[in-house]
């Protein structure tokens, strides 16, 4: 029950920054903060993500409303709930789900140049957004009889979905004492994607004295697109649920997966700069790059214009021939499928950080000044801001961050996050380094964890691997 | 040392986050009373007779033509899909007719199938007489409710056809009959 709850919120939860992995951004300890910013300083001389096992990145969110607010047992008409939640919501929030799972991640320091850390992997992401097609649930929740004159908007219409796996290699390198530089090429193979976005034209049903009738049901420059890549073929296969047809299916998604969908290329950059000893700005931008649609592709659009005053009868009077409903209408505002190309941009994110760190472990047991290192800080606090580019506009967040390592063992991360719509978004990172094994898990919205059937957004990541 | 510390670490964490992790307050079978009632306002059909599209003017006012007919069948099926007809709780249709003809007007229409049969009622409108050309016209409204059984028969209907009659027409006889109608949708859908 609980995991179909958490499905549940999964699909219809919340959160603002899907992607925005806010505690393990410039958590040093941990390998998979290179995923985040390339040029991150770590101090690793090998790592190995436990196969299949060194990251699980689950995000949901929902934007403008909660399970709570349609489902809540307080004895209300649910139909009531939902009409009021409908009138709240506007065409600006959305749900949203992201997935990752790090399939493999490895790195090593460079032999010849002890200033160089390799790292690569592969990983398989599920991303997906649809924004709340206000004015058509208006139009499919209370029809049009309330809305005489008011247009419902095709520019409502808003989302993508997108699974892909990811082929990355980085590199990252202490320029000098103050800079670390780093980048890393990303090759996309894309297993299936949709969109809708940028549409345009409204139907307004407009009262009329001068026309032929009561009403003009008008369509308006209408042009409304729904890009599919990867969902023709299988199309042809869905309906018949026989194993051997599940298993089709499956082939052709592995097959996909390794190199056999639509490519893409793309690249992730980012920096240290270390300010003075104890504070340091960071930055980085992910998924800069772009795939091509190419295979499989089919392409759904409808222009056009079109107005319905009703059936002319009997037609005799004005001697025009008679009507046929469906054909004026797919001759007025044709559906082409097409099957060209298209290049869509990957969602781009930017991350930044100002870290002051202070409160250095030095109780004269550490070997570091004999290894010609520094020991580390137990502390520092600092600043993060995160914006990620979606089809309709940038999501945005701003953390305030504590790190605090307890133990050599054990080290934490305590962040408070603002956004859009939450202001006590808190989230919590734990890693454990026991010899060369670490574990860590994170999660964000911990105080809606009390009830998650309130909580907009859930976010959680953990993981295990071998650091040396 | 350190490892059972941290394990033991681990699990606390995981429980407190087991214990605290709950969803409260809310009841999902409230999924199954979700009804979906909206309402939709589409034309119906209208119609603009001019006398001077059917009776020549110069023909001799005396001669009295008793009756015309116009019939005329058109395609229609927007009661066409399963989904109308199994949600479709009730259909108002409002006629307005606006007359300035010296006479009165019958209006009827009803539904055929795909094979050109009758189903269902058929419906007659009177429409008042106007009081000449350049009046004001007079003004006849009706609606006519078309409930969820009579829907159900409608289900199969693919053509409309409908017939305007007047009576004791000459040529003197002169004015305009709109007619302008609506239905009026309300759909009840349980999810």
């Amino acid at each position: 029950m609980r995991a179909l709850v958490f499905l549940c919120i999964g699909v219809w939860g919340c959160s603002l920054y899907s992607q925005n992995k806010e505690t393990l951004y410039d958590f040093t300890d941990l390998p998979q903060s290179l995923m985040l910013n390339p040029g991150a300083e770590v101090n690793f001389e090998y790592h190995a993500g436990v196969p299949f096992l060194s990251q699980i990145h689950v995000n949901a969110g929902l934007r403008g409303a909660s399970l709570y607010d349609v489902f809540a047992d307080d004895g209300r008409n649910i139909n009531d709930k939902i009409e009021i939640t409908l009138n709240e919501l506007t065409s600006n929030d959305y749900l949203t789900f992201t997935q990752q799972l790090e399939l493999f991640n490895f790195g090593w320091e460079s032999k010849k140049n002890k200033s160089i850390y390799f790292s690569g992997g592969i990983y398989q992401e599920l991303d997906v957004i649809g924004y709340f097609p206000k004015d058509f649930a208006v139009l499919a929740y209370q029809g049009n009889q309330d809305f005489l004159n008011q247009p419902f908007r095709f520019s409502n219409i808003n989302g993508s979905g997108e699974l892909l796996t990811v082929y990355h290699f980085g590199y990252n390198k202490k320029v000098n004492k103050k800079l670390t530089f780093g980048a890393r090429a990303k090759l996309y193979s894309s297993m299936f994607h949709i969109r809708s976005a940028k549409n345009k034209g409204t139907f307004t049903t407009i009262e009329t004295s001068q026309g032929s009738n009561i009403y003009q049901h008008v369509v308006s420059n209408a042009d409304v697109t729904l890009r599919t890549s990867g969902y023709a073929s299988l199309r042809d296969i869905e309906g018949e649920t026989s194993s051997a047809e599940v298993k089709e299916v499956v082939n052709k998604l592995i097959g996909r997966a390794l190199l056999g969908g639509n490519l893409g290329v793309g690249v992730d950059i980012g920096f240290t700069y270390k300010i003075e000893d104890q504070l340091a700005v960071t930055g980085s931008i992910n998924d800069l790059g772009a795939v091509l649609y190419a295979k499989d592709v089919e392409t759904y659009s409808a222009r056009g214009n079109y107005v319905f005053e009703g059936f002319e009868t009997p037609i005799q009077f004005s001697g025009q021939n008679p009507q046929n409903f469906l054909d004026e209408l797919e001759e007025a505002i044709p559906l082409d499928t097409l099957s060209t190309a298209y290049v869509t941009m990957r969602p781009l994110k930017v991350n930044g950080s100002v870290k002051y760190s202070f409160n250095r472990y030095d109780d004269g047991t550490c070997n570091c000044y004999l290894e010609g290192e520094q020991p580390p800080y137990m502390d520092a606090v600092g600043v993060q801001l995160f914006t990620q580019f979606r089809p309709k506009r940038p999501q945005y967040a701003a953390s305030l961050f504590y790190y605090k390592r307890l133990f050599s063992f054990l080290r934490t991360k305590v962040t408070y996050t603002i956004d859009d719509y939450s202001y006590y978004n808190i989230g919590f990172l734990l890693s454990t380094h026991i010899d060369k094994i670490n574990f860590y898990i994170s999660a964000n919205n911990l105080l809606e964890y009390t009830n998650l059937a309130k909580a907009r957004g859930v976010s959680l990541q953990l993981g295990f691997n071998l650091i040396m | 040392m350190k490892t059972k510390k941290a394990v033991a670490l681990l699990c606390i964490l995981c429980m407190v986050v087991q214990l605290i992790s709950c969803v409260k307050d809310v009841d999902f079978d409230q999924a199954s009373d979700i009804v979906l009632t909206p309402v939709y306002e589409v034309d119906f059909i209208y119609s603009r007779f001019d006398t001077s599209q059917f009776i020549d003017p110069d023909e001799d006012p005396s001669v009295v033509i008793p009756e015309i007919v116009v019939n005329d069948t058109l395609n229609y099926d927007l009661l066409g899909t399963d989904f109308v007809v199994d949600n479709l709780e009730q259909v108002a249709l409002t006629f307005e007719f606006s007359n300035t003809i010296e006479r009165d007007f019958e209006f009827s229409f009803g539904f055929l199938d795909d094979a050109n049969q009758r189903i269902g009622p058929s419906f007659t409108i009177t429409a008042n007489a106007g009081l000449g050309a350049g009046t004001d016209p007079v003004v006849t409204t009706e609606e006519i409710i078309l409930d969820n059984a009579t829907i159900n028969i409608l289900g199969a209907a693919t053509k409309l056809i409908s017939s305007i009659r007047i009576q004791n027409v000459n040529s003197s006889l002169q004015g305009i009959l709109e007619l302008k109608s609506k239905g009026t949708y309300f759909i009840n859908y349980e999810l």
